[in-house]
């Protein structure tokens, strides 16, 4: 029976690892970081939205499925340094605390997915200077009670619990500034799920969200949004935020209000940026070790992307999951099922 | 009581027969085009006019409006991509020339819009239609500053204060008793001179310059 070789240990790479498995093939897992879930894991999501069910929920079956699948071999702490060879004979070197070590794959799944935006570039937002100027993923991990601050969202600058806080979209994403003119694809549900979850906790805080167009695409996004509004009261304001500042020792927010056409100066205790979905260093990484072709922004690309999206430019090499552009937690795990049937197909022939 | 069946119209409107005719629906533009829009964007520097998606980032940082209330750069694009040139020139011909060129929209602009250049470009769309109407003291400086230039080559001070008092209309105030006093004051204190220099064979770059701005 074949290997496959599959890169990256996040929701995705454990899924299609899963999924073959219980097709009956081997399959290695490559994992770069000490522990498997990926992003998942490492910003310790709380909960998913749109049910605001709890994300280990998810995660820790998708995780259990490999660890207790005797046909996975998962090798943590460990990169694919080089692979030559071609479908269906790959012979990828892998190397670890250990050492090196060469084996032979009948075909490869590249699972290597997003990395976190990083706002420090957006100056006029403060990100690095001003202490409360946090990233969304900085809030998942507060929000989180296995979290530094054991579940309570704090200033960073002094402990306190904020009462005003302001939420800035599209940090990071629609910005050709910065190179990334796409749209992240989560930004918009996963701030209205934090405000409502900052709601539900501190009922007295306001929270306030400066947008350029709330995009609610996916199942139940829309309906969460309505009930942001209607149940918690999450201001939501029509303007891009323009920049942060601080007055009197308080941050204060610069936008305006687009609708009105009004700029407003807003003092509030604590500013998260909703950094949008870039492509990870795993992706960039396995793009050149691999040789398969990138798109503008890093992302990889799939040979049609309509009719073989899961295919990279090379073939017996597979792609799937956010490393081909942002993408939710829910279709990660679609993608990932519907990788596994592309390459078990593959190795038939 | 009988129904009362015949017709009542007040102002045009008629108040009998369906009930919601009492209540027409407020139509506040008609006739939006994209005429103005094509004209701007052909302007130098109006190109970028329809990368715009009305974020606000430019009206939001912008350094004006704490000292020039209504100047918003997004609401100029908005208002000439939407064709409503009555409010263009009637609530913002004053503000739109009012721009510093700080650049801090064209630096942050998320779209690439080079947001000072296409408010620069609105000015002279609106200054090619003529709805400044007079020339401010400003501009009438500049036009005689840009004339004595490209004629003589230098500038020649009683020359460009005589001219100016004289376009805008003020050649009294020129010969009153403090401006009069004040300008015997720099002559003799070497600020300026009674006769500028020439400069040797202006005459041909002037053609020139003539030929190239025509």
């Amino acid at each position: 029976m074949k290997t496959v070789l599959v890169i990256g240990g996040g929701v995705t790479g454990l899924k299609s690892a899963s999924e073959l498995a219980q097709m009956g093939y081997n399959v290695s897992l490559v994992e770069k970081e000490d522990y498997l879930g990926g992003q998942v894991a490492k910003h310790k999501y709380y909960k998913l939205a749109p049910d605001l069910r709890l994300a280990g929920d998810v995660i820790d079956p998708v995780i259990k499925a490999v660890e207790s699948n005797a046909n996975i071999k998962v090798m943590k702490h460990s990169h694919v340094v080089s692979v030559s060879g071609s479908a269906p004979e790959f012979k990828a070197k892998i190397k670890n605390s250990k050492g090196e070590s060469e084996a032979t794959f009948g075909a490869i799944v590249v699972a290597t997915g997003f990395g976190h935006f990083d706002p420090t570039v957006k100056q006029e937002y403060g990100y690095g200077r001003f202490k409360d100027v946090v990233t969304n993923a900085e809030v998942e991990e507060m929000l989180n009670p296995n979290g530094p601050t054991k579940g309570e969202l704090k200033r960073p600058s002094d402990g306190k619990i904020p009462k005003k806080i302001a939420i800035f979209q599209c940090v990071g994403s629609r910005d050709r500034q910065v190179g990334n003119p796409y749209c992240c694809r989560v930004g918009c549900v996963v701030s209205t799920k934090q405000a409502i979850e900052i709601k539900e906790k501190y009922p007295d805080s306001e929270v306030y969200v400066y947008y350029m167009d709330m995009r609610m695409f996916g199942r139940g996004w829309e309906e969460l949004y309505g009930k942001a509004m209607e149940d918690y009261e999450v201001i939501f304001t029509r303007g891009r935020g323009a920049e942060v500042t601080l007055k009197n020792q308080q941050l204060s927010l610069r936008a305006e209000e687009t609708i009105m056409d009004r700029p407003i100066q807003h003092s509030v205790d604590m500013i998260i940026l909703a950094a949008g979905m870039a492509a990870g260093e795993g992706t960039i990484e396995a793009a050149k070790v691999l040789g398969i072709k990138q798109n503008d922004y890093g992302f990889l690309s799939p040979k049609d992307d309509f009719l073989s999206p899961n295919e990279s430019s090379k073939p017996g090499i597979f792609i799937a999951g956010a490393d081909k552009g942002p993408m939710d937690i829910e279709n990660c795990i679609v993608e990932g099922a519907a990788v596994a049937a592309k390459v078990a197909g593959s190795l038939k022939n | 009581m009988a129904e009362n069946t015949d017709k009542m119209v007040i102002d045009g409107v008629e108040l009998t027969g369906i009930w919601k005719e009492f209540l027409p629906s407020r139509i506040l533009y008609e006739d939006v085009t994209t005429e103005f829009l094509d004209e701007v964007k052909k302007l130098p520097g109006g190109s970028t006019i329809v990368r715009c998606y009305q974020c606000g980032t430019c009206s939001g940082g912008c350094t004006l409006p704490d000292f020039v209330d209504k100047f918003n750069p997004r609401r100029f694009i908005d208002l000439v991509r939407r064709g409503h040139y009555d409010i263009l020139v009637n609530e913002n011909k004053d503000l739109v020339w009012k721009c510093v060129s700080c650049q801090r929209c064209t630096h942050r602009c998320p779209r690439g819009v080079n947001t000072q250049e296409v408010v620069r470009a609105i000015a002279k769309f609106l200054e090619d239609r003529k709805v400044f109407g007079k020339l401010t003291n400003d501009e009438a400086f500049d036009e005689i500053f840009m004339e004595e230039v490209i004629e003589d080559g230098r500038i020649d001070e009683i020359k460009i204060v005589k001219d100016f008092y004289a376009k805008t209309g003020r050649l009294k105030e020129m010969m009153s008793a403090d401006q009069l006093s004040l300008g015997f004051k720099m002559l003799t204190s070497g600020r300026i001179k009674l006769f500028g220099g020439k400069i040797k064979d202006w005459k041909k770059v002037s053609q020139r310059l003539k030929e190239e701005l025509q």
